[in-house]
């Protein structure tokens, strides 16, 4: 436990003293203020539905951004080789990277409340449709966060693993439009594995196990299979 | 096989010990898919003495530190250190390991005290005795002036010796340098030859090196590899012409 709080120190001092995090809080924040302002005056109703989905699409495309240094420098300036030579797990390690960078995401979510608090001076929204729409980007977050981790493992190439998380975020996204063109078990398969079907009903204030569980199992996947990574030598 | 096996030199004899040996290893191998990059090398070193392993880039020093860092797993054969096997017990291994990589590597955003605590730390020297044990080795390998700086800062010799600070600051039984004299200038090479030559007897040191003079004015003991291969063993007492014998050799 020492060991994983002073690697989580250590990843979560990098994350913010690097220009990086900032550069992405200021871009998130400043288009999701962009999107708040015109959705509120041209709806005038009191709901963050419509952000909950611009922090989806957001994080989708900014995610990849924080998480391609996670190995992918430590491994090209050879820290890596500290590291893992060290009386420390490999799952320490790994575990390390996504608290810190998990950290940072939903530090940066959290500004968001601020545009909550808003529509509570102003209006009435609905606070458990607000609650269920954070816990599905939390999770979100942490699938994200785990599959870039595992991403950043397999190169040293930074823009490499940034692509492919992208790319694979992309694919999980609509992994739904593709079960109309399979045929049974595999569209079932493919609508399971959507992103955006577990995420919709979550933002929507309906919470269910099965949305729940989709992404703790991802997130716990990616995180084994980057341990795994690690660990082959 | 052990050491003697291999070497036929009688005065090999002469300086072994009836202590288990620091490191050993029995007919390792490391393959990457078809390559061999180390091939059944077998080879004790002694608690206490500095060890050369001389040969060409590629002849597979670097391969065989990693294994004993444990950043590789040999694909073959049985690696001991300090009584533990590397694969079976990597992480008893770990602690008792000082390790230099080739490169130093240091972590450009830590200043160099706050690296050296992190080392510490991640070595498993107990917090109340973290502070102690930087301030120790700052003073021992004469860091003092740089220790507020950050990392990326640091010329050459200073990057080699904060390299070594961090594997020394938990005072291991074993140290393993690849290449430590890679990349400095004529006095640092000096320094850092009467530093190694300072941790003797306290430390086992393993030392890569493709430069015969310094591996001969370091050394107790040297072995020659060469394209994955152990090629011989010889004590540097009774070698005065290391030259020639690395040429019959290689």
């Amino acid at each position: 436990m020492r060991t994983l709080r002073i690697l989580f120190a250590k990843e979560l001092n990098a994350t913010l003293t690097s220009p990086i995090g900032y550069t992405v809080a200021a871009v998130f924040l400043l288009v999701l203020g962009y999107t708040f302002s015109l959705t509120l005056f041209a709806t005038k109703v009191a709901n963050l539905q419509y952000i909950f989905h611009q922090m989806y699409v957001l994080s989708i495309l900014l995610v990849p951004v924080l998480t391609m240094r996670s190995f992918a420098e430590e491994r090209r300036s050879e820290t890596l080789e500290l590291l893992l030579t060290a009386p420390v797990q490999e799952l320490s390690i790994v575990l390390a990277k996504y608290a810190a960078t998990l950290t940072l995401v939903l530090g940066i979510f959290a500004l968001s409340l601020v545009y909550a608090v808003i529509l509570d001076r102003y209006g009435e929204p609905d606070w458990g449709q607000i609650h269920a729409g954070y816990l599905a980007l939390a999770l979100h977050a942490s699938l994200l966060v785990a599959v870039g981790l595992l991403m950043s493992s397999i190169t040293e190439n930074q823009v490499v693993a940034a692509a492919l998380s992208i790319g694979i975020f992309l694919m999980l996204w609509f992994a739904d439009s593709v079960s109309y063109l399979l045929s049974p078990p595999f569209d079932s398969l493919a609508l399971n594995l959507s992103l955006i079907g577990h995420f919709k009903p979550m933002v929507s204030g309906s919470v269910f196990v099965s949305d729940i569980g989709y992404f703790i199992t991802a997130s716990m996947l990616a995180l084994f299979l980057t341990t795994w990574r690690l660990a082959q030598r | 096989m052990t050491i003697s096996a291999i070497d036929a030199a009688p005065s090999d004899a002469l300086i072994q010990t009836d202590h288990a040996p620091a490191i050993s290893a029995s007919n390792v191998s490391k393959r990457y898919g078809p390559v061999s990059a180390l091939e059944g090398l077998t080879l004790d070193i002694h608690a206490g003495e500095v060890f050369g392993l001389l040969g060409p880039n590629g002849s597979g020093k670097t391969t065989f530190m990693r294994l004993l860092a444990g950043y590789l797993l040999p694909s073959a054969g049985r690696l001991m250190v300090a009584g533990h096997d590397v694969v079976g017990d990597s992480l008893a291994v770990r602690r008792h390991i000082g390790y230099v990589p080739e490169a130093a590597p240091l972590y450009r955003q830590m200043r160099v005290g706050e690296f050296l605590a992190f080392m510490a730390r991640l070595r498993g020297v107990p917090e109340r005795n973290v502070k102690g044990a930087v301030e120790r080795i700052v003073d021992r390998l004469a860091l003092s002036a740089v220790a507020d700086k950050p990392t990326r800062a640091l010329s050459r010799g200073y990057r080699q010796r904060t390299a070594l600070a961090q594997a020394l600051v938990h005072d291991p039984d074993i140290l393993i340098l690849d290449e430590p004299s890679n990349g400095l200038d004529p006095r640092q090479i000096i320094e850092m030859r009467q530093l190694i030559r300072s941790l003797a007897g306290r430390h086992t040191v393993l030392i890569s090196s493709h430069i015969l003079s310094e591996v001969e004015k370091t050394c107790d003991r040297v072995a020659v590899l060469l394209n994955g291969r152990l090629l011989g063993v010889r004590a540097m007492a009774d070698t005065p012409d290391l030259e020639a014998w690395f040429l019959s050799l290689a």
